[in-house]
């Protein structure tokens, strides 16, 4: 029977965790789940870290909640993996129990300021210059003087 | 049954050619019709199992079209030698050998034709 | 200090004279050839019996029965130096091996060119010939196609008793063409004695002697002769190569061509190597009436100008002046529009000296749907009395190897030794073996062989023509007379006088001479690959007609010359310009429609001789380019009188109805009618005539600059 109790206690707290059904609703179609867990903490972006090792096993006790917008961006629908930076990175792939919120990371000059989102597939991304010998050098036309 | 008889002395008088399966045309008709008839079957398999974007009488259509092609062949050889391909196909896309792109091969959807007049040659390229 | 080819050459026409090369056909000497007949030596080879002549050497009697020996120094149309003994072999009953180039046979020998001793002589000389050879195949451009490498593959020794150091030889600059890797020479002497009898410049020798034989130019100097590429072919080894072909590609990754050549009206026979759809390198074909086996440096080396300044796409002028990319449909659709909207004389053509025979008549065939017979050619022709008429008027009609037979020959205003250096050194060949007498009448200049030079002036000629010069006793007395007139002097405003004046002493040497009626006197030497093919469809030479006559509508196929300019045009006039270059038709034109070069179109041309001939595609024409015919089919549509061929082959049929010579490919058509006819009537040799392609070469950029400030300015640090 306490099992039980237990059951509909966790689902109410889902339900309670996100804010009532329509935050249920939201949470479920942004992220497919609606696991509610302690907030370790949250980075300048918005996106927030939740840790919750009671009820799930390694690797899935830690996830992010992505933020709504980044960077000038919308990510209401858009989330990407890299939006995490790279303080939290480590922290969220279990490299370190520390998180930055209590352990901030040493500043070094290559941490960027401004996580950037990867941009690869879209027009910002870097395509290399061709090295290649043209074949053929074809006949640029005299620029027309001024009428 | 006496003028196949009699059909078939005709033919093999006027020359004698070992047949494939048929002996006269109407067993070869015959082919045919079965042949037919099995893809006329198949066609709504094929268009779940493939999940292909087209309708159960698009395939149909098509069939009948693939069948009418041929319709001028009157040598029993040659169609059993169809008959035999067909098979083959029909076999291929029964067992999934065959996969979506190649039964939307029969649509001819993504050919475009060769130019044939003078002046789309020029455009199109360097003489295709 | 030994110059070799002085001595055989001194040597060498006696043996050459006697028979020996009538075998292989090199001189056209018939006499010698049918009088020898009867009296033909029977040899054997290995057990084989073989009649030749007497004379014959023991590598020709082997060669006669297809037994190839091998050799380094030998070449057959090179005096025998006898220097390389590779090709020792062995005779039944003589005791030693004997060189076979340089051997004639004797009655009854029995030549063994397999037996154990030969093998063994073979085997001995390639291992004295590695000895000295760097081990440097990977790295050396002749690597895949080099005699040293199969030969020794073939009759070497399959392990090396060698352990000494080798001689190391310093590398010589002699010009921006040939690289030269001395230490891989094998002093075969080849590259001496083709400078020395073929080139005619007396630029490279031998120094020293034994192991310190060296092959040079003795002082620092560029190797001087505008046949000086083809030294890189018979170079067995990797010694000479190509600077602008070094380490670019290897012969066996390269795709052959058998084409023709169009830089010049000789219409050299060559092969484009090509990978990738780039041209690599330009080697000559044997063609024994035209190039023998040898082209001039402009046909070998201009071919980078064919990667440079294409035109590749259609361009149109906007409002502004500026020339803008554009589509084929909108290209043609202006040029159609502008057609539709002219008539007659208010349309005019001026084709270029690149121009193949099917462009010609399609041009042709076009402008005269629009009633205008304005279609001139940027060479000039005189064209008084029968002018273009008789074709025997404008060919070279004796034949480049005609001029062989020949005995007295008369250059007027002309250096053939820059327009048509194969023509000159058919003319030198003469020269060194057939006592060919030559005089010259124009600007004198370095022929590579002795001529009296007359005069400079037309007066002279004028003079010969009436018998008053002392020339005249000389040309009377010629057994086989010449006349060969340069289309250079024929651009001159007196051109027509000269033409009239040198068809007069054709005529007078012919009648003198008593020669049969098959031998030509009359020649013309042009300058450009189109010019006899444009006379023979009709095209009127030289722009006057434009000049006096300005059209609105001016369609320049191929014309880089600057014949005509915008000036000669009314203010309104609409130029369209048709060809491979962006030269200087390109700039001045409204609409400028990209066709393909020689190597990208499969065309008819006609040398100076009338030979018509065809080019093959070796590689695609660039970006939006397209054959020229195709091109006026294409406006022909467009403008509503269309062309009546849509393939190569019917536009064939259509040049064989105005001109059947034009389709019978590699056949001289004859033309005499030399008798009606006369009733009736210095920069460098690079860039001469100025070309499109050769003016977009780097290659000849470099060579006028060694020419004019000498071989060290066009230095390039060494790579190997």
């Amino acid at each position: 029977m306490a099992e039980y109790a237990n059951l509909v206690r966790r689902a109410l707290g889902q339900l309670g965790g996100h804010g009532g059904v329509r935050g249920l609703l939201v949470q479920f179609f942004r992220v497919n789940d609606v696991k509610v867990g302690n907030l370790i903490g949250v980075d300048k972006y918005g996106n927030k870290y939740y840790e919750d090792k009671k009820h799930f096993f390694f690797a899935r006790h830690r996830w992010v909640i992505y933020t709504t917008e980044m960077n000038g961006k919308n990510t209401m629908w858009e989330v990407d993996g890299s939006m995490v930076p790279a303080e939290w990175h480590r922290w969220l792939h279990c490299m370190t129990d520390d998180p930055p919120t209590t352990h901030p990371p040493e500043p070094k000059k290559f941490l960027a300021d401004i996580h950037q989102i990867n941009v690869s597939g879209s027009r910002q991304q870097y395509v290399p210059c061709t090295t290649t010998r043209k074949k053929i050098h074809e006949w640029v036309p005299p620029k027309a003087e001024a009428q | 049954m006496a003028s196949n008889t009699a059909a078939r002395a005709a033919v093999g008088a006027a020359k004698v050619v070992r047949p494939i399966f048929s002996r006269d045309l109407d067993e070869a008709k015959r082919r045919v019709r079965e042949l037919y008839r099995a893809w006329y079957r198949e066609v709504p398999n094929t268009v779940t199992t493939f999940q292909l974007d087209i309708t159960t009488r698009q395939g149909r259509d098509k069939v009948r079209e693939m069948f009418d092609k041929n319709k001028h062949v009157t040598d029993p050889r040659v169609i059993d030698m169809l008959v035999i391909k067909g098979k083959m196909e029909l076999q291929e896309t029964i067992h999934v050998w065959k996969q979506k792109t190649h039964i939307m091969r029969y649509f001819h959807e993504t050919e475009e034709a060769r130019p044939a007049d003078f002046l789309s040659k020029f455009y199109r390229g360097h003489d295709p | 200090m030994l110059r070799l080819p002085v001595v055989s050459r001194s040597l060498f026409p006696a043996a050459l004279t006697k028979g020996g090369a009538a075998a292989t056909n090199n001189v056209r000497t018939a006499a010698t050839a049918t009088a020898a007949a009867p009296n033909l030596l029977e040899v054997f080879v290995d057990g084989n019996p073989v009649m030749v002549e007497p004379g014959t050497t023991v590598l020709q009697a082997c060669e006669k029965v297809g037994m190839q020996i091998p050799r380094f120094c030998y070449h057959e149309r090179l005096s025998v130096a006898g220097n390389c003994r590779m090709c020792l072999v062995e005779i039944e009953k003589v005791p030693k091996p004997v060189a076979a180039c340089a051997m004639p046979v004797m009655k009854g020998w029995n030549i063994l060119t397999n037996s154990d001793k030969t093998r063994k002589a073979r085997e001995g000389v390639m291992e004295f010939l590695l000895a000295n050879h760097p081990l440097d195949c990977p790295i050396c451009d002749q690597g895949g196609e080099c005699d040293l490498q199969d030969q020794s593959m073939q009759f070497g020794s399959d392990r090396s008793r060698f352990t000494e150091s080798k001689r190391a030889v310093e590398d010589k600059n002699i010009g921006p063409l040939i690289k030269t890797i001395m230490t891989r020479c094998i002093q075969c002497t080849r590259c001496v004695r083709f400078a020395s009898e073929i080139a005619g410049v007396e630029e490279l020798g031998t120094t020293g002697r034994g192991n310190d034989l060296q092959i040079g130019t003795y002082v620092e100097k560029m190797f001087m002769s505008e046949l000086s590429g083809n030294v890189i072919d018979i170079c067995p080894v990797g010694a000479l190569t190509s600077k602008p072909y070094a380490f670019t590609a290897r012969p066996w990754e390269t795709r052959k061509t058998e084409t023709i050549d169009v830089l010049d009206a000789v219409g050299s026979n060559i092969v484009v190597s090509t990978r990738g759809g780039e041209v690599m390198r330009v080697l000559p074909r044997l063609n024994e009436d035209i190039n023998e086996e040898w082209i001039s440096d402009k046909t070998r080396f201009a071919y980078d100008g064919l990667k440079r300044q294409r035109l590749t796409q259609t361009m149109v002028k906007n409002e502004s002046g500026q020339l803008v990319a554009t589509t084929w449909e909108d290209a043609l659709t202006r040029v159609a529009g502008a057609l539709q909207g002219v008539e007659g004389n208010d349309v005019a053509a001026v084709v270029g000296g690149l121009v193949d025979a099917e462009a010609l008549i399609s041009l042709k065939d076009l402008l005269n749907r629009f009633n205008s017979d304005t279609l001139c050619t940027e060479e000039a022709f005189p064209m008084a009395g029968a002018g273009s008429d008789l074709r025997s008027n404008y060919l070279l009609n004796t034949g480049i190897a005609g001029i062989e037979e020949a005995d007295l020959l008369l250059l007027v205003g002309t250096n053939p030794r820059y327009e048509a250096p194969l023509f000159n050194a058919r003319i030198r060949k003469g020269w060194l073996h057939n006592e060919l007498q030559v005089a010259l009448v124009g600007k004198e200049v370095d022929l590579s062989y002795t001529h009296d030079h007359l005069g400079e002036s037309a007066t002279v000629l004028q003079e010969i023509a009436s018998g008053t010069h002392p020339f005249s006793q000389v040309l009377a007395k010629a057994k086989r007379p010449v006349v060969v007139v340069g289309s250079s002097c024929l651009q001159r405003e007196d051109g027509a006088a000269i033409m009239a004046a040198v068809s007069t002493i054709a005529q007078n040497a012919r009648v003198s001479s008593g020669v049969e009626e098959t031998w030509k006197v009359l020649n013309v030497l042009h300058r450009v690959a189109s010019q006899v093919a444009a006379l023979d469809l009709g095209y009127k030479p030289g722009v006057e007609a434009i000049r006096k006559n300005p059209p609105k509508l001016l369609f320049l196929l191929g014309a880089d010359a600057g014949c005509i300019t915008r000036q000669d045009l009314p203010k309104d006039s609409f130029i369209i310009y048709q060809g491979h270059h962006g030269d200087v038709g390109a700039p001045m034109a409204d609409i400028i429609l990209p066709g393909a070069a020689y190597t990208e179109k499969c065309s008819t041309y006609v040398n100076t001789e009338g030979r018509a001939q065809q080019t093959k595609v070796a590689v695609t024409a660039p970006g939006m380019a397209r054959e020229d015919w195709r091109i006026i089919r294409a406006i022909s549509e467009l403008a509503g009188v269309t062309l009546p061929y849509d393939t190569l082959d019917e536009v064939r049929d259509r040049l064989a109805e105005v001109s059947p010579n034009l389709v019978r490919y590699d056949d001289v058509e004859e033309a005499n009618y030399f008798k009606q006819a006369n009733e009736l009537s210095k920069v460098s040799c690079y860039l001469t005539p100025a070309y499109p392609i050769s003016r977009a070469s780097q290659t000849m950029a470099k060579c006028v600059k060694a020419v004019t400030e000498g071989a060290q300015a066009v230095d390039e640090p060494a790579i190997c």
